[in-house]
Parts: structure tokens; C-alpha cells; sequence
């Protein structure tokens, strides 16, 4: 780790524990009652599902890169603490993220190209560049102009070759750091703590046999092992995983923070197994056409 | 309701505007007042659209959303302070702490009859002070790609500050290469060679040529390559810049393979050598060591030996070995840092004009366009002064493409 995380933003401003978070969206519920009462809503974790699958359906005729793609859920998982979602039209929120994700880590996108692609996967009415220059005005205001991300990529890219990771658990362990955007886990844990998990599990899941996909179940072996590891402490049966367990004892990383980052995981796989897109796209249409939001 | 942007914060609530400091093909900068409750003087920033007298939201520029971004991340003592960026109003404004000189004013000052030499102190004091702040900036991943003596700010009290972070990037892990985007940085004058030589993957080492320019003209008072810049042409190709190279190597000699391995893997290699030909002062450069030595005869420092009123032999070596055309050899900020330079009278000054008789001129700034708000075209020179304060001074930098 370079000194960078530890005085950027990111850890200063957008780390929070779980229950200043809870604390966080509790205050705008309760100061939008009303709005929240009359529009109900799936489950938050439902809703960044939906968030991703959006955001990659645009993404992915552009060409963008995951980076620029993990950064825009970071946005919008940023904003959406601060500003009640229902007070917004979250086509614009995310194609604006999108655009603006883009220009932040280096590889721009013509605002023309994003609001295409915006019109094409949203049946929405807003057809004018400036709705996204404006909400883009919006959403640099309630992140403070805080706009540089320290992902785990570049933790993982640090530390494989230390824990020697074949391509397949460099893969895995990447893809599983892909999936921790659509969890909280970016707003309560550093990059670190997220990429050291994924290589835990990633060792642990022995991709050549699962592939890449992975399931809550799996996960939840996984978490057995670390325990085990723990337990056996030096025994030296599982090599790789004690290794693991060693270097975070030694390098001052909280091994309950990796627990609580698989347990966050395995939430999110076993929701993601019964998870449709249409429990959360009739919802939010209702109120973004009741409130004339897409205007 | 979500229907549009609600600004929170208002310039002309905050800030009294007290005048127009300079332009550029940014925007504009205005110097200001705290306001209710806020105290102290302040420069404010404020962007230019992308088409002049834009109505509606069109996006905000790469370079702006770079520069906002990096601002609200950094904290140095030796880069100049952000105290907040406001949007308001399809314009934005970034308030910065303000600092009553800069470098360009400076020099331009000593220049000023009856000429003198910048002492030897204040120099080292400016030079420390801007390689902390430098050091800072590379240890978190940020190039400057646009130091000048004009970008360098110094407050009152000796601090010096680092401005202007308007083409500063992030190098780790670019997602494209560096090249891409800009395609031209740093003012041409302060141009590392491996830039004019067209490197597509140049790293932090551009700023340690740039500040030995810097500290060359600290020492002379004048550009030490002061070459011409070549226009980009009809087909919008970079241009190589033949008359810039063509300063460096009259002084420094030919760059060779033998002390830059990779300097054949150069796209404009090809260049260099029809450069030489047929120009006498190519085999016969003056060399850096006799520049350095009638640099300070010139500007009558006192005779060399062990005194602190002169930069002595030790500036020589720091700044051959900023001066150095291999990217890989040249000092990095942390090394230069470590240089004797620095040590061999005591530790430099932390206010650069400690000991020093000097009265700078506070800066100029111009009362005919007071009203930040309705300028009626940000960006535009339609008053106060040309981009720097110097007649003769090379275009800044070409836009972003």
C-alpha cells in the first residue's frame, strides 16, 4: 500500500462503519416518510443488481473498461447515501455516474455516446445532453468534488505475484473484487481488506475446478476454512491459505474484517440465485413517471 | 424536486471580488476578499465553458474535472491550498489561498533595472521548498506536466506553492497511455527532451527537467533554452520541435547512446541527427559547466569558495544532474532533495525571503472586470493583462484534443 489511501478521501470522508451507514439512510427515509411510504422499493441489494446490469448494458457497446465501470458504482453508491432515491430519475443518476466515472479514470466517453446509449437500454424521455451536464453538476456537489477512487485492482495487482496466484485465481479473485461493487462493502472496507479477501477466496475456491463462477455455498466453505487456518494456526496442513492468514497478522489487517467482507459476499450470491430485473424496473418506473422526474 | 441543479453555495455570497488577476485558455483568475464571516484573500479560478457563452450544460471538460479532483485530494504546505470548489450555475470556481508573487514576477522583477541577482539564499529556499512539494505530488501518483516559473506561486511570508494543477494526472496504471488525450504538455521552454523527442510513455521525470529550467532561470534571469515554438500544422500533426531541441543541444551537446540507452527508441530520433548537420555549434557546445560559470559572472554573485551568496559548485552539480537527458539518470525530487546542495551551508531557509532586502511588487490586479459572475465571456482577453506578465512569453500549452 502506498500512502496514497491513507489520507485520501475515500478513507477520510466515504469509509463509514455499518452503523453510520444504517444511521446515514435512516435520516433521508425518515425526512422523506411520505415519498417512501407511497413508492415502495425491493431491497437495496436488489436495486445494485439492477444498478450494475444497467450501468454494464451501457458500458458495454462503448467499450468501457471495468475500472471506469466499478468507479461509476462507487458514485452511485456514494450519492445515493446522501440524496433519497425516489427524489431522482436513477436513469439519469447512473448514465450520469457513467459519463462522469469515464472522465476520472482517463479514458472519456462523448456525452452524446452516453446519453445514446442511456435512451437505448431505459425506456426514459430525457433526450437532452444538458440534463446530463446538469445532474452531472448535482453529483460532483454531494461527493464534495471527491472524485478519485482507490480500487483493490491495483492491491491485487501488488500482491499475486507475493502470493504467487496462478491466472485462474488472479481471474477469480479479480471477478470476485468486480462483485463486491454491488455491495456496501466499497463504503466500510479499504481496498486492501477487499483484495485480500478475494485472494483468500480465490485461493481457496480452487478455480480450475468451479470455473468462475461463484456461489454462495462455496463461499461459505471458504469462510470454514479461514477458521480452520485459524484454528490449526502454523500446522502447515493448507500452505497457501495459512500463508495468507499469516501475512495478515503480520501486515496489521483485521482478519474479522475479511469474515465480515465473505459474509457481505455470500449474502449477495444467494440473493443474486431468486434475483430478477423486473422487481426493481416496475417500481422504479412507477415513481419516475408519477413524479414527472424524467421530464 | 429533482429537477435541476439547486447551487448551496454562491460565489458572490461568499467572495468579494477585487480584481482580475490573468487569463488563460482555462478561464480566468480573480483575486478576492472573504465575505461574511470569511476572512483573508483568496484567487479564484473560475472555467471557461467549452464554447464560449454556453447556456445550457454541456459537460464538464476532462481537464476541469482532473484538476477539481486532484485539488480536493491534495494537502501540502508546498502546493497551493484549495479551500473549496463551487458550482453554481453552469460555472465553476475553485477558491484558492492566495499567494502575493510567483516565480514569473519574480525573475521579472530582478530583471528590472537596476538588474540583480536573485541571492544565492532565496534561490536554494525556492528550490527546496518547490521539490518538497514536488515529492509530495509524486508520492501520490501525481505529475505536474506543466511547471513554470509562472505556475509557481509564493506567498508573502517566503512560502512557496506549487499552482496550477490544470494538466496534473494520475500515472499509476493510466488506462491508456499517457500519450493519448493531451497531446502536448508542458510549456515548451521547460519541455523535457524525451517529450520533444515524441516518448509516448514519458513518467514523472518531465517536472525534474522542467525544475532544472527553473532553477537555471533563477540563476540567469532568463529562459535557459528559450526556443521557438512550431506550430501544430493543417493535418493537426504535433509537430517536432526542432527550434527547442535545437537551444537544448547548443548548450548540453548531442544527447548520445552511450549516456541514454534508449534515446535510438525515440520517435523523432531520426530528427536529432539532421539537426546537426551543417550547424558548427552542434560539435562545439558551450556546455552546461561554461553556461553555469558566465551565468554567475554575468549576474555578479560573489566570488566562489565557500559562501552562502554563492550557489557554488554544488548548484553546478545539481543542476547538471536535473539537466540530465536520460529520464532514467535524472535526479528524482526525493534524490534531489538529498543533494549537498541543500546541506552545505546549513539547512535552506524555510521562508525564501529570509535575509533578503528585496521588496517584491505585490501583484497587479486589474479593476475592469470585477463581476465574476456575468463576465460576459469567461476566458477571453477583452481586458487586464495578457497570460503572463511578460511580453514574449510562448502560448501555454495547446488544448486538450
Amino acid at each position: 500500500m502506498t500512502s496514497t489511501y491513507w489520507e485520501s478521501t475515500q478513507r477520510k470522508f466515504w469509509t463509514f462503519t455499518k452503523q453510520q451507514l444504517a444511521l446515514e439512510r435512516k435520516k433521508i427515509e425518515e425526512a422523506e416518510r411520505n415519498l417512501v411510504n407511497l413508492y415502495p422499493l425491493p431491497d437495496k441489494r436488489h436495486l445494485s443488481i439492477y444498478f450494475y446490469h444497467q450501468l454494464s448494458k451501457m458500458a458495454r457497446p462503448l467499450g468501457i473498461r471495468q475500472q471506469a465501470l466499478a468507479t461509476a458504482q462507487v458514485y452511485v453508491r456514494r450519492f445515493y447515501t446522501k440524496v433519497e432515491i425516489r427524489r431522482t430519475n436513477p436513469a439519469l443518476v447512473l448514465a450520469t455516474a457513467l459519463y462522469l466515472a469515464c472522465k476520472m479514470e482517463e479514458c472519456p466517453q462523448h456525452i452524446r455516446m452516453v446519453l445514446a446509449e442511456a435512451r437505448h437500454c431505459w425506456d426514459t424521455s430525457f433526450n437532452d445532453i444538458s440534463k446530463i451536464g446538469e445532474c452531472e453538476f448535482t453529483l460532483i456537489s454531494e461527493m464534495n468534488s471527491q472524485l478519485i477512487i482507490h480500487h483493490p485492482y491495483r492491491s491485487l495487482a501488488e500482491l499475486q505475484t507475493h502470493f504467487q496466484l496462478t491466472q485462474e485465481e488472479n481471474a477469480l479473485a479479480w471477478s470476485i473484487i468486480n462483485d463486491h461493487y454491488l455491495t456496501d462493502l466499497p463504503l466500510l472496507l479499504s481496498p486492501h481488506e477487499i483484495a485480500i479477501t478475494a485472494i483468500f477466496l480465490a485461493v481457496v475456491l480452487k478455480p480450475t475446478q468451479g470455473g468462475l463462477q461463484v456461489n454462495a455455498a462455496g463461499v461459505a466453505n471458504a469462510l470454514q476454512a479461514l477458521g480452520n487456518a485459524r484454528a490449526t494456526n502454523g500446522q502447515g496442513t493448507q500452505n497457501r491459505v495459512q500463508k495468507l492468514v499469516d501475512w495478515m497478522a503480520e501486515s496489521n489487517i483485521d482478519i474479522e474484517c475479511v469474515v465480515e467482507c465473505t459474509q457481505e459476499l455470500i449474502s449477495l450470491y444467494e440473493i443474486w440465485e431468486n434475483y430478477t430485473d423486473k422487481a426493481c424496473k416496475e417500481p422504479i418506473a412507477k415513481f419516475v413517471k408519477a413524479r414527472g422526474l424524467d421530464k | 424536486m429533482f429537477t435541476g441543479y439547486n447551487t448551496k453555495k454562491r460565489v458572490n455570497e461568499r467572495y468579494k471580488i477585487v480584481g482580475f488577476i490573468s487569463s488563460g485558455t482555462y478561464g480566468r483568475v480573480y483575486k478576492a476578499m472573504g465575505k461574511n464571516g470569511r476572512t483573508g484573500e483568496f484567487a479564484i479560478k473560475k472555467f471557461k465553458p467549452d464554447k464560449e457563452g454556453e447556456l445550457q450544460y454541456s459537460g464538464i471538460s476532462q481537464s476541469a474535472i482532473r484538476e477539481m479532483a486532484l485539488c480536493t485530494e491534495l494537502a501540502h504546505p508546498n502546493v497551493v491550498h484549495t479551500v473549496e470548489i463551487i458550482l453554481e450555475e453552469k460555472c465553476i470556481f475553485i477558491v484558492f489561498e492566495y499567494a502575493e508573487h510567483d516565480l514569473l514576477q519574480i525573475i521579472h522583477h530582478h530583471n528590472q533595472p537596476p538588474r540583480q541577482a536573485i541571492p544565492a539564499r532565496t534561490i536554494k529556499s525556492i528550490l527546496h521548498q518547490l521539490l518538497l512539494g514536488l515529492v509530495y505530488l509524486h508520492r501520490n501518483w501525481v505529475m505536474h506536466r506543466d511547471l513554470k516559473p509562472a505556475n509557481i506561486m509564493v506567498t508573502s511570508k517566503g512560502k512557496v506553492k506549487i499552482g496550477d494543477l490544470g494538466l496534473a494526472r494520475l500515472f499509476y496504471k493510466p488506462l491508456h497511455s499517457l500519450f493519448t488525450g493531451d497531446k502536448v504538455v508542458v510549456t515548451i521552454w521547460y519541455r523535457a527532451p524525451e517529450l520533444l523527442l515524441g516518448s509516448r510513455h514519458y513518467t514523472p521525470a518531465v517536472d525534474l527537467w522542467a525544475v532544472g529550467c527553473i532553477f537555471a532561470e533563477l540563476l540567469s534571469l532568463r529562459p535557459i533554452f528559450k526556443g521557438e515554438e512550431a506550430k501544430m500544422d493543417n493535418k493537426k500533426q504535433v509537430p517536432f520541435q526542432r527550434n527547442q531541441m535545437q537551444k537544448i543541444v547548443e548548450i548540453m551537446g548531442m544527447p548520445s547512446k552511450d549516456r541514454w540507452p534508449l534515446l535510438t527508441s525515440m520517435p523523432e530520433y531520426g530528427q536529432l541527427s539532421s539537426l546537426a548537420a551543417g550547424n558548427a555549434r552542434f560539435h562545439r557546445p558551450q556546455g552546461l559547466e561554461n553556461w553555469y560559470q558566465m551565468c554567475l559572472k554575468n549576474n555578479q554573485y560573489p566570488p566562489a569558495g565557500s559562501s552562502p551568496e554563492n550557489p557554488g559548485s554544488e548548484g553546478f552539480s545539481l543542476l547538471q544532474q536535473l539537466l540530465e537527458y536520460d529520464p532514467q539518470k535524472r535526479l528524482t525530487a526525493e534524490q534531489a532533495l538529498q543533494h549537498p546542495y541543500f546541506s552545505v551551508h546549513g539547512k535552506p531557509s524555510e521562508n525564501c525571503f529570509e535575509d533578503s532586502k528585496i521588496n517584491y511588487p505585490i501583484r497587479r490586479v486589474s479593476q475592469e472586470d470585477n463581476d465574476i459572475r456575468t463576465s460576459s465571456l469567461p476566458g477571453t482577453k477583452r481586458s487586464g493583462l495578457p497570460d503572463d506578465s511578460l511580453i514574449g512569453r510562448p502560448a501555454k500549452r495547446l488544448k486538450e484534443v
